[in-house]
Order: structure tokens, then sequence, then C-alpha cells
């Protein structure tokens, strides 16, 4: 064991005596926070220049009412949602055919939109006011991807027309609106029976709590693991590479060369999560969150580490004593790489019904449990004891499996130089 | 006592035999050369005294012990192939591979600062590998194979690459580990090495030991039927003659076997002018091609499947 525990020693030092990985802990969440915000400014920035759109109003009722609210919209006063001062401006241009054929007429606008003077426009066909009319708002652009003119022009016009319809049909639109306004809904928790016999009043769903915190625990998982793991990978390659492997051979067994790497990965995710679960502390009481740091799912969160690190440290330390260059380890790594994407794929269905039997069957599939399960555990839906046994159980037990095929694997691959592997091989040699 | 024991031991790879019944004795403190061409099974008879390779069959002893994972701690291994983590200090990777021998610090320091500075390697000490020369990297590696203080070094082509002034300093501290007790084998395919070095040597050519003994009794083995000639005609007239079997041309001198030196000594006297004649015993460089050059029917088997 005091080999084991050398080579753990040289790894984890060698890992974490870099500037480069204190650089990478600060710089994740600096990543995933920043990514988010930046988008936020970036969709902001780009979308900011003003779009004119040419309107042809055939109803001759609905061109004013449009120009009107285009200036309401540019003012920031948005029809859905609050007050947006920045993001595009639409300005109406009020386009009369008087008498002109009309599709040299829309030939013209369309040579306009290429010239970029326009940015779209629209027929309003005279139909369009009658309450049985099949007539549509025709628009024409040449970015059908930008969807957000061609929404607010339909539901301004949706608005302006239903209005008239009521007015003509003598219904005043004000007794309507008021008829018609939408009811709100409260999304609230279950009610408690507390100890002295009397009940606790349901709380108001808290998105951070519900969905905010269990996505945390999972994600912080799987970046620890997507962080240690494949480093493995990289050290052994590189050990085989420049031929160390046989002179750490010569003092040690492949065994405990993979044990030792395995324990310094693990060391390495002890410190990320220390680290990251201070930062996560320090974030959670600054924001009044602080007791959803719930001591049970610590022990969950450590567990279900230790079994991914074991799992996908193993598959990693294989991989790279299987192959002989970065080529070969690229292919072989594929299919390691699609297990690990599982939760990141699945978590929306999750969180959507934890019960279905997709999220039971996803989170009972070993190599996606550690993440999964940890997320279900932390829903307030929470899986069944049966369902956590038996994840639980069934990762043990393919932990032990893929650490000892990767122990057979390391066992031959590590003196094979020159030559690719197929998957028919590393199934022999894990039988041999 | 013997440092190495090998009982009748073979190895396969599928269906390649890589080591074939293979019996063996290399003596405490000697210093014993491994030769044999590439893909012999050299490598292979290595890996498995240091139980990187387990044998198929037969029994190995290190120092008496068939338990060769635990008497793995006694051996120091120098790869043919260098292996040095590149980032690594040097002063940190020799406690490294030291520890990993189960030494500890104290033990590991005292070797370190010894072979340092025999090696003339101090001002490198906290340098990282990568900037150490080919010659320099070489004598870390050999450092490392001996930093545990081991009680049976393997070398494996230690002098590959080495510049004379280098080379003559591995030597010396190869010689002194011979004196200090260490049992040395060689593996190589530098004959000159050999016969200046090793106090036995053993060839193994295709998994099979053909070859096992001291200098003085492989070459008397071979016969005298080798002798070295200066004459005017060179290697042309000397590949003329009826008496010559084979002909080693080396430019200035030439070797020829052949069956009887003195009707060869009198059939050139008769055609040119003698400048040197010498009877000598086969050297072990001829030894090894005799055995290991390919046959006519070997050569055609290879032709037909290229």
């Amino acid at each position: 064991m005091r080999k084991v525990l050398t080579i753990t020693a040289s790894e984890f030092l060698s890992a974490v005596h870099t500037k480069g990985f204190w650089i990478g802990i600060l710089l994740m969440p600096l990543l995933f926070g920043g990514t988010l915000a930046l988008q936020k400014v970036v969709d902001r920035q780009v979308d900011a220049k003003p779009r004119v759109i040419a309107v042809i109003d055939d109803t001759g009722q609905l061109v004013g009412p449009l120009t009107a609210s285009s200036k309401a919209w540019n003012r920031g006063e948005r029809d859905l949602g609050p007050v947006v001062k920045q993001g595009p401006t639409f300005l109406i241009e009020n386009v009369t055919p008087s008498g002109r054929d009309r599709q040299a007429v829309r030939l013209e606008l369309s040579d306009r939109v290429r010239r970029e003077e326009l940015f779209a426009f629209a027929e309003l066909p005279a139909g369009l006011m009658a309450p049985d009319t099949t007539e549509k708002i025709r628009y024409y652009s040449s970015a059908p991807a930008y969807g957000e003119l061609p929404n607010w022009l339909h539901r301004t016009v949706m608005k302006e027309v239903v209005k008239r319809r009521f007015l003509d049909a003598d219904v005043s639109p004000i007794v309507v609106a008021s008829l018609i306004r939408p009811l709100a809904i409260q999304e609230l928790g279950l009610l408690d029976r507390i100890r002295d016999g009397s009940v606790r009043a349901a709380q108001t769903v808290d998105k951070v709590r519900t969905i905010g915190v269990p996505l945390t625990f999972m994600f912080v998982l799987f970046v620890i693991v997507m962080t240690t793991t494949p480093q493995l990978l990289n050290s052994v390659l590189e050990e085989k590479m420049s031929r160390i492997s046989e002179v750490l051979l010569g003092s040690v067994t492949p065994f405990q060369l993979m044990l030792g790497k395995l324990l310094a990965s693990t060391s390495v995710s002890a410190v990320l999560t220390l680290v990251y679960l201070a930062g996560a502390a320090y974030t959670a009481r600054r924001w009044g969150y602080l007791d959803v740091i719930d001591p049970r799912m610590l022990a969950w969160f450590v567990l279900f580490l230790l079994l991914a690190v074991a799992i996908y440290g193993s598959l990693f330390i294989a991989i790279g004593s299987a192959c002989s260059d970065l080529k070969d380890a690229q292919n072989l790594m594929t299919p390691a790489m699609m297990l690990i994407m599982i939760p990141a794929l699945m978590w929306p269905a999750i969180t959507r019904a934890p019960q279905s039997a997709l999220s039971v069957g996803a989170s009972l599939f070993p190599p996606a449990t550690p993440f999964l399960m940890l997320l279900r555990l932390a829903l307030e839906e929470r899986p069944p004891v049966w369902q956590v046994a038996l994840g639980v159980s069934l990762t043990v037990l393919t932990t032990i499996l893929i650490v000892w095929a990767a122990g057979r694997i390391v066992r031959t691959g590590l003196l094979m130089q020159g030559k690719g592997v197929t998957f028919a091989e590393l199934l022999r040699w894990v039988r041999a | 006592m013997n440092a190495i024991a090998l009982h009748n031991i073979t190895k396969r790879f599928g269906s390649h035999v890589a080591v074939d019944n293979l019996s063996l004795e290399v003596p405490a403190g000697s210093v014993y050369g491994f030769i044999g061409p590439n893909g012999s099974g050299k490598t292979t008879t290595i890996r498995m005294i240091l139980h990187i390779l387990l044998p198929d069959s037969g029994r190995i002893d290190v120092f008496g012990d068939p338990r060769t994972d635990l008497a793995r701690d006694k051996i120091g291994y120098l790869p043919e192939e260098r292996g040095l983590y590149k980032k690594m200090k040097v002063h940190r990777l020799l406690r490294y591979y030291g520890r990993l021998k189960g030494k500890s610090l104290l033990d590991i320091d005292k070797n370190i600062n010894r072979w340092i500075d025999q090696m003339n390697l101090r001002p490198w000490l906290d340098k990282p590998v990568e900037a150490l020369s080919k010659g320099m990297a070489q004598k870390v590696q050999f450092i490392a194979a001996v930093v545990a203080g081991p009680d049976l070094l393997i070398l494996d082509e230690p002098f590959s690459g080495l510049d004379p002034v280098n080379a003559d300093v591995l030597k010396d501290a190869v010689l002194d580990l011979r004196r200090a007790g260490t049992t040395v084998v060689f593996s190589t395919h530098d004959m000159g090495v050999a016969e200046r070095m090793c106090d036995r040597i053993f060839m193994i050519y295709k998994g099979r030991k053909v070859l096992d003994g001291t200098l003085d009794e492989i070459q008397a083995a071979y016969g005298a039927d080798t002798v070295r000639v200066r004459v005017d005609g060179g290697a042309e007239m000397l590949r003329a003659l009826p008496e010559v079997t084979s002909v080693n041309d080396y430019g200035q001198l030439q070797e020829v076997r052949c069956a009887d030196p003195q009707a060869l000594l009198a059939a050139l006297v008769a055609r040119a002018r003698v400048e040197h004649f010498e009877i000598t015993r086969p050297s072990l460089h001829d030894i090894f091609v005799r055995i290991a050059r390919p046959t006519a029917e070997e050569l055609a088997s290879e032709t037909a499947h290229a």
C-alpha cells in the first residue's frame, strides 16, 4: 500500500502543483456564470439596430395603430413582459400602392430589402377585419430565422383587429378586456404536519430551491468528474509513450499503478469539492439559501463522487494504457464521452418528471447513476428507497467490474507499443 | 549463490514462442552479458525476471526466492527506451523512483547525493528533466536505476547514444557497483562492451539459449579457424581462394575463416605479399553473426512472405 500512496502523492502533487490547475478551478464557475451573462449582453447588443418594415395596409385602419404601437415598443414598453430599454427598435413605413400593379410594388420592396433599406415588408389584406376571414397577414423577409418582428406584427395586428371586431359588434373592448383578464397561478409546495399536530402552510415554490439547487449538485459533480478523470488518460498515455511505464512496472504491479492514480484523482476531486462547496456555501449565505446545503445531500454527493471517479477514472486509465498515440485515444474516448454526457442530456426530462419510467431507468443505468440519482435525491419529489438502494448497488457492482476489467487491460496494454487496438482485442485482454 | 536462476521457462504470445524452455544461472556479484538479435527474447526474459511478465511454465528464482514480485525491490532496471517525466525536477524524480522501491527518504537522499556528484549533475538537481541534454538524461536514468541501492542491476543498452566521456563515467559507475557486490546484467548489442566488461555471456536466439559461458569458453568452443590478414590483393583476392570459407572485410584488415590456417598461409605466400598474418580465436561479433545470420532458406522464406 505504501507504493500505492507514493504514486498517489506524486500524481496529486503533479496535478495541483500547477498554476493551470488553480486557474482552472476559479475559471470554471466564472466561465459558467460569465457565459450566461455574456449571452444576454451579446443578444441585446447584436439586436440593437433599428428594423424598418414597410406596410401595405389594404384595410386602411391598421397602419396607424401599428405605428403607435411601434413607438411604444421603441420606448421600451413591451406588449409582453417588463419595460426593456435596450433591444431592437421597429420603424413603420406606410406604403400606398395608389393603383400600381401590386406585383411590381412587391418586387420593388423586395429589392429595397435586398439593398438593406428595409428589413422586411408586410401586406395587410382588406378582408383581414372580417370575423370569418381566411385572409392572412403576409410578411416578406430575407431573414426568416428572425422571429421578434413578425411575432410583434402578428400580436399587434391581432389585438387591433379583435378590438375592432368587438366594436363592430357593439361590444365594449374595455368590458371584454376586463372579462377576459387572465388568471394568475401560484405554484406551491405541499403542506406538512408538524409534531405538535398543527399543519404548516404550503410555501410558494422557489425555483432556486426546487430546480437550481439539485441542478447545481449534479453539475458540480459533472464538472469535477470531467475535470479530473480525463487527465488520467493523458497521464497514462504520456507514461506509455515516453516508456516510463516499463520503469514503473519494474517496481509496482499494474494494479498498484492504477490504484495510485485513481486515489490521486479522488484526492484532486476532494480538493475541487472543497473549493466549490466553500464557494457555494458563501454564495448561498449571501443570498439567504444557506439552509439548502443539507448534510445528507453532501453525504450522497461524496458517495456518488467516489463511484463516478472510480468508474470514469478506470475507463480513462484503461483507454490510455491500450492506446499508442493521441489519435488512437481520441477514437476510443468517444464511447466513454457518450456515457459521461448522458446526465447532461437527461436532466431536463428528469426535472420535469422525476418518477417517470424514463427518469427511473436512466438513473438506474450505472454509468449515469452517480449524476442522475444525485439529481433525483436533491429534487422535491425524491425517489423511493428501493430505487436508491438498487441504483447504488448496481453502480458499486459496475464500479468493481470496471476497475477489475481496467486492471486487466492495463496489465497487457501498458507494454504494447506502436499498435492500435480494437474493442475485440480489449475484450480478449480482459478475458485473458 | 545465484542472483538469478531460470528453470526451464517458456513464454508464448499467441502462437509465437518468445522464450523456449530457457534455463540460466547468473552468479551473485558477476557481470553477465545478455546478447541476441532483436526479437530473440532478451527483453521478454528481462521482463519475466522483473515480474512485469509471468512465464507460462518454468520457475524463476531471484536471490533464491521464487517470489519474483517480492524480489522486485532488490532490482534496479535501466530500460533501453528511457523513461523520465519531462516536467519533473531531477531531485523529485529520483526520490519518486527510490520511494517506489520501498526505500526511506534518508537512504534515497544519501544515494542521490553520492551519484549526482559522481555523474557531475549537481547543478541540474533542481532543473526539470526536459532541460537536460540526452547524455545527462541518460545519466539521470542510470541514477534512477541505482538510487535504491539494488543488489541486482539490469542495464539494457546503457551506453547507446553516449559520447565517450559520458560512456566512461557510466562504465566506472558500473565497475564501482560490481566492486560493491552488485550483480550486473548487461543487455547489449555492443559486442565490444560484452567482451570487455562481462564475466560471462549468454546469447539467446529465437527464444533458446545458444551461448552461455565466459568469453574464453565461448571462443574455445568456436575453435581457432579465424585468421586476421593484410595482403596486397585485399578482400577480393582472399574470396577467390578455395581455402577460405568466409571473409569479413574491415578495410585495412580482413578476418577470414578457413579450415587449415597453414594451408592458407602457403596459398597466400604463393600469390601475394603478406603484411600481417595472425591466427586468432573468433571475436564475439563473429560468433554472434555466425549464429544469427539468416540462412539462405530463411532469406528465401522472408522474401516469399514479403
